[in-house]
């Protein structure tokens, strides 16, 4: 056994690692200083007298009853059972790329999103960018009108404005688009520029596949889209490639899916390896059995030592005696075609050339590594054709720009001076979902509609086709980019769903309305259609200059785990989603390694103490000025930052949110730029960041092993291997001679389960689970989870019922991450229930920790008690903010669920299990079978189970020993939290296996915890 | 000088403590009674825009109650009808009744009519029609005589403990499936018949808390 599994060697912050005073005072605390004090301007003294006043008020008003309505429908449609949820399968549109989805509808309200498990993209799975879609739809801020220089209009004066203008059909035009791969929009392009003789179009997406796409091009002559097999291939070398990310890569989910199924240890077979080469500490980073930090801006001199040692042209440099270079080499030669190599989006073409010719070097390309033809690409070179248009612009040869979605004022490259250039063109016209920063340099804005609004279609990734059907009317009466360019087109406002249908007559053979009706019902139409290109075994042999080795430090530039690059920035789920690696909410920042942090002087992130430092990052004479952040496993030299955020006037959510970093892009450097400066500015800033939350204090919560020390000793996770001393207890304190051992938990305790009852557990895959944060977004949106804001995160208040702890372990330079996500433990023998003076927190028959909202008074003695910190206080009345006093009540209500009580302040709450779905399900089978409480499995799935992109979450009936839930606990994996405390969580966890290669010394020197 | 005070003053104290006694006697049975849903609750009767009669329809006319509350059998909710359901029959019947006025404008408009809620239950409960109904609780048994009612009142307190007299003892209220909707069902023997349903149906109602409040 290793010391890795033994030693409880884990650290959530560098605080927690040096053990200091602070820290300890911080954790006995649990909150921090005056957390249960009302602040806010909002005294004790006023809050008791509004108190009594409402309390006055409130008995004289509950004397008459409230006089409710119903309302029925006047025609019911058909189908449709007030009080049942309809399901419709439809996708969600990321860029160019669609995932099936299915939505839970409520008499009209769409208030939930789930994978469809008959897409190729999805296979029943989410990103959190699905799961937050719901919230995006319903979003008061929300541009709701068409807006004529700056003036409220209508859509109809838009119409009559296109009839007019664009008769002339010889102005010069430009139309910048965000990608998208509908055919239907694709069809009324090639009108618009069939029409329009002097038009142009450019794609453009500040984060995108062009350079992708580009090296192909390089390499094999044709603009292809790189697929990689994750489940086919066993060695994975990731290039700061941040493929799990859905931020990083549009077809995450599948991605996710297919990486983790070959990481799968039940099936006995090995399972693959990643590598990862990278600057920042990814999600993908976090989840590679061999880690290498190195600056991104030396990713190119690795690869082409990495190709000089395989064969396939390179050259050598200061990488070539790495000791990493010659046991990849070595790796991928022993595993010829079944390996990937996959580079990070934004690196040059030149690289992702090389990288596809090392791909068929190796015998991957066709088996691990597929390259595939899209129907629908541009056949040029968008990010230059894009600076062409922008110089056309400023050249005045274009007189209307017409930008289809996208803000390129605020995230075009900095350098082209896209605001400057619109003032040169005539007249602007844009589509989009908020009145942003391009809306307001626009003289024509039309309030786009949401994908849950409107009629649509597209390709997944891997080209299976779908359409997108409405599930509600437009809530402000937005148009969808076909409409909008098909009324610029022929001045027409012709429905969507016409322009659709019109598309798919042509592709659906035989009766027209059951083809259209299937599609609609699988959600999916036809797969694979895009048709595989077999690359030319000789690959690319061009010549491509040696990057510059940068001695100084370098900034790399990054889409946001969260916000992306700013299109969901008003999206509060995400906005307070602890980001996966630095558990930061509500801000972007400048990551550092702690060596480059005490070169710059700059002090670690505090605790209690929320304050960091300000730091001024300058690239040629362009200054930002952002938050320092230590990230352990961050490259030395490097700083990173993400884009999206530092909003002005945007949305109540988006707006004074972190900092703008886009000002630093420029179209040389769109990944990193080098020779910059960066100092200390002298003042400090505040971040909310939950990662010493619920700190579990160095106990042994997360077991892991590598796969020989797992095949070796399959026991390994068990509580005497994990500790090395047998389980206290009980029963070891009768065996010790104790007549009556102190205990908590009387016989009383022990409650009988009734026998035609289930017993609900849950198991968490920790192999699987790669710490993305979908089941916490899940969970928000299934449960109606309040969204608190940074202040009130800061004082840990975050409602979450499902987090994800992010661990460190080893050294602190080069750490290994681990995620390990936490709902409610359902404890059979629970702690919480002991303490509550008012029995608001009892045992269900089907062995559920219960919490009784109406009978709860807010003593927070249970949360106290908890030894795993998962309950949540409504320390304020955060829905009724939005739900009754806010500007638009009505929007925000319906993204409620139905289902779920709205809690009220001063109420704890925590993970149900989902009884919601739970008892649904129960009464289904009831009535079904006439008698059975028990559902078959899998037919109960919990909002995070249902949602999580890599099937890492079990759940089902314990009494059932063929459920899938009993024979993970039956697996030699199966661990619990806190099993010395004797409560019998129901929540268990699978231990996590590794497989790093053992040539590489990396993460195995672990110095022992000495406290 | 006289006493300050009268002999009569002895008699204070023990009057005052009378007092008290009578005073939080009465307050404690008034809050009891007046404040529970037996006295707010049960009667109510609120006058409904369209003056429907359950008497003639169900009673006189002995419509099935699932010809209008079609879903009660799969849903959690009974459904009060869409304005559709109506108009099946007043299509073609009474088409010209002042009193139907505002069915025949809500089937031109599209508008559905504002019907007043009258069972109400309190906050955080779940309740769900279709399971009760498929276990054979009768509509009557919560309702009350529907049949019998011009304008629609609350028999029932729907308070908790009434809910659990039922799920503690559901033999003693429960009948056949094919009997739910008959309104005057008495069974010879209804806890006999009740034990026997009960263990036919495997009806455990539930009494633990998630049960009803989530």
């Amino acid at each position: 056994m290793s010391d890795e599994v033994q030693s409880s060697n884990y650290w959530k912050s560098l605080n927690e690692l040096a053990q200091n005073k602070e820290y300890e005072r911080f954790v006995e605390r649990e909150f921090p200083e005056n957390a249960s004090e009302l602040k806010d301007g909002f005294s004790r003294r006023t809050f008791l007298r509004m108190m009594g006043a409402s309390i006055a008020l409130a008995g004289f008003a509950a004397c008459r009853r409230p006089v409710q309505k119903i309302l029925p429908y006047s025609k019911q449609p058909e189908d449709v059972i007030p009080g049942v949820p309809m399901y419709y399968a439809s996708a969600m549109p990321f860029q160019d790329a669609l995932t099936g989805i299915v939505i839970e509808n409520h008499e009209g309200r769409p208030t939930k999103i789930e994978g469809n498990e008959m897409h190729p993209a999805s296979k029943g799975n989410t990103s959190k960018f699905n799961q937050a879609a719901t919230l995006g739809m319903y979003d008061p801020d929300r541009s709701r009108n068409v807006m004529k220089d700056g003036e409220q209009s209508s859509f109809t004066n838009f119409q009559s404005f296109c009839e007019q203008h664009f008769g002339d059909t010889g102005r010069g035009i430009a139309f910048i688009s965000e990608s998208n791969s509908s055919p239907t929009y694709h069809k009324i392009k090639e009108q618009a520029l069939s029409r329009f003789s002097n038009a142009q179009w450019v794609t453009y997406e500040p984060f995108g596949e062009e350079n992708a796409l580009e090296g192909t091009n390089m390499a094999f002559g044709q603009r292809l889209r790189t697929v990689n097999h994750f489940d086919e291939a066993d060695i994975i070398v990731a290039l700061d490639d941040d493929f799990l990310n859905p931020a990083a890569h549009k077809n995450s989910v599948q991605n996710t899916r297919e990486f983790t199924q070959r990481r799968n240890v039940e099936t006995g077979d090995d399972i693959s390896r990643l590598y990862s080469i990278e600057s920042t500490f990814t999600v993908t980073g976090s989840n590679a059995d061999n880690r290498l930090r190195i600056k991104s801006s030396e990713i190119g001199l690795f690869i082409q030592a990495l190709a000089a040692e395989l064969g396939v042209g390179g050259s050598s440099n200061k990488f070539s005696d790495h000791e990493w270079i010659s046991v990849l080499a070595e790796d991928l030669q022993n595993n010829r075609g079944r390996s990937v190599l996959t580079l990070g989006n934004e690196h040059s073409p030149e690289l992702h050339a090389m990288v596809s010719s090392i791909n068929v070097a190796l015998g991957n390309a066709g088996t691990t590594v597929t390259y595939l033809e899209l129907p629908y690409l541009d056949d040029q070179n968008n990010r230059d054709a894009f600076t062409e248009v922008v110089n056309a612009v400023n050249n005045e040869e274009i007189d209307t720009v017409v930008i289809i979605g996208g803000n390129p004022v605020f995230n075009a490259p900095a350098d082209l001076n896209f605001a400057e250039a619109l003032n040169s063109a005539e007249h602007v016209i844009h589509l989009s979902d908020y009145y942003d920063e391009t809306s307001k340099m626009a003289n024509w804005h039309v309030n786009r509609a949401h994908f849950l609004e409107t009629w649509s279609d597209g390709y997944s990734y891997t080209g299976a086709s779908s359409i997108i059907q409405p599930q509600i009317e437009p809530l402000f009466d937005g148009k969808s980019e076909i409409e909008f360019l098909n009324t610029i087109v022929t001045g027409d406002d012709t429905d969507g769903y016409q322009l659709v249908q019109e598309t798919w007559r042509k592709n659906i053979s035989g009766n027209f309305t059951n083809g259209w009706e299937t599609i609609l019902h699988d959600g999916v139409a036809t797969e694979d259609n895009f048709p595989e290109v077999t690359p030319s075994a000789g690959g690319f042999s061009g010549d491509i200059s040696q990057p510059e080795q940068s001695e100084g430090i370098e900034v790399v530039i990054r889409p946001d785990s969260k916000v992306f690059d700013g299109r969901y920035a008003n999206n509060g789920w995400l906005q307070e989603l602890p980001d996966p690696m630095t558990k930061i909410t509500w801000d972007n920042v400048a990551l550092m390694s702690p060596q480059t942090a005490e070169k710059l002087d700059i002090e670690k992130a505090g605790l209690g103490k929320a304050e960091v430092d300000l730091i001024t990052i300058d690239v040629n004479g362009t200054k930002i000025e952002i938050p320092a952040w230590v990230q352990p496993g961050h490259a030395d030299d490097s700083i990173t930052v993400t884009a999206g955020y530092g909003r002005k006037g945007l949305g109540r959510v988006a707006d004074a949110v972190g900092v703008d970093t886009y000002p630093l892009r420029t179209s040389g450097a769109m990944l990193f730029a080098t020779d910059i400066s960066v100092s200390k500015t002298g003042s400090g800033y505040e971040i909310a960041s939950t990662q010493d939350h619920g700190s579990m204090e160095g106990r042994s919560l997360l077991r892991h092993a590598t796969l020989q020390e797992y095949r070796d000793n399959p026991d390994f996770s068990q509580y005497e291997e994990a500790y090395n001393a047998e389980l206290p207890g009980e029963a070891w304190a009768h065996e010790q001679g104790a007549d009556s051992p102190l205990t908590i938990f009387d016989a009383i305790d022990e409650q009988e389960y009734p026998d035609y009852q289930p017993q609900w557990g849950m198991t968490i895959d920790l192999n699987s689970c790669i710490g993305c944060g979908t089941c916490t977004i899940a969970c928000q949106a299934e449960n109606n989870i309040p969204v608190i804001g940074k202040d009130e995160v800061m004082n840990g208040r975050e409602m979450h019922w499902i987090r994800t702890d992010r661990y460190f372990a080893g050294d602190v330079d080069n750490p290994k991450a681990l995620h390990q996500p936490v709902p409610c433990m359902h404890c059979e023998l629970a702690p919480c229930e002991q303490v509550c003076p008012v029995a608001a927190t009892t045992h269900s028959e089907d062995g559920m920790n219960q919490m009784t909202y109406n009978r709860c008074i807010g003593t927070r003695y249970c949360a106290n008690n908890c030894p795993y910190k998962v309950r949540r206080f409504n320390f304020f009345n955060y829905t009724d903010e939005f739900l009754t006093d806010g500007d638009d009540p009505e929007v925000i209500q319906m993204a409620m669920n139905p289902d779920v009580t709205v809690r009220f302040r001063g109420v704890m709450e925590k993970c149900s299990y989902c009884v919601q779905r739970v008892n649904r399900a129960k009464i289904q089978t009831q009535i079904e079978t006439d008698g059975s409480m028990k559902p078959e499995d899998g037919t109960v799935k919990t909002a995070c189970q249902q949602a999580c992109p890599s099937d890492a979450i079990y759940f089902g009936d314990l009494t059932d020993p063929d459920s899938e839930v009993s024979k993970t606990k039956r697996n030699n994996r199966n661990y619990l939290l806190l099993e010395e405390l004797n409560t019998r969580p129901r929540t268990s966890y699978l231990a996590k296996i590794t497989n790093p290669n053992p040539a590489l010394t990396q993460h195995s020197t672990i110095s022992n915890n000495e406290h | 000088m006289g006493q300050i005070f009268s002999k009569k003053a002895d008699e204070i104290p023990s009057r005052i403590l009378l007092g008290a006694i009578i005073i939080l006697t009465a307050t404690v049975a008034g809050v009891w009674y007046y404040f529970s849903p037996e006295y707010l609750d049960v009667g109510y009767a609120p006058e409904q825009p369209v003056p429907f009669s359950h008497k003639l329809h169900a009673g006189h006319h002995d419509m099935d109650c699932q010809y209008c509350h079609s879903n009660v059998a799969v849903s959690k909710q009974a459904n009060i009808p869409p304005t559709q359901t109506c108009m099946n029959c007043h299509s073609q019947i009474k088409t010209d009744s002042p009193r139907l006025a505002k069915i025949r404008e809500s089937w031109k408009s599209g508008e559905p009519v504002e019907w007043v809620r009258v069972h109400n239950l309190p906050d955080y409960a779940y309740f769900n029609h279709a399971i009760h109904v498929n276990m054979g609780v009768g509509c009557e048994t919560c309702h009350g005589r529907i049949d019998r009612m011009e304008v629609v009142a609350q028999k029932e307190p729907l308070s908790m403990s009434w809910c659990l007299d039922c799920h503690r003892n559901p033999e003693k209220y429960v009948r056949p499936v094919d009997e739910v909707t008959t309104m005057g069902y008495e069974a010879e023997n209804q806890v006999e018949l009740g034990r026997k349903l009960v263990a036919k149906h495997n009806i455990h109602p539930p009494t633990y808390c998630q049960g009803c409040h989530y």
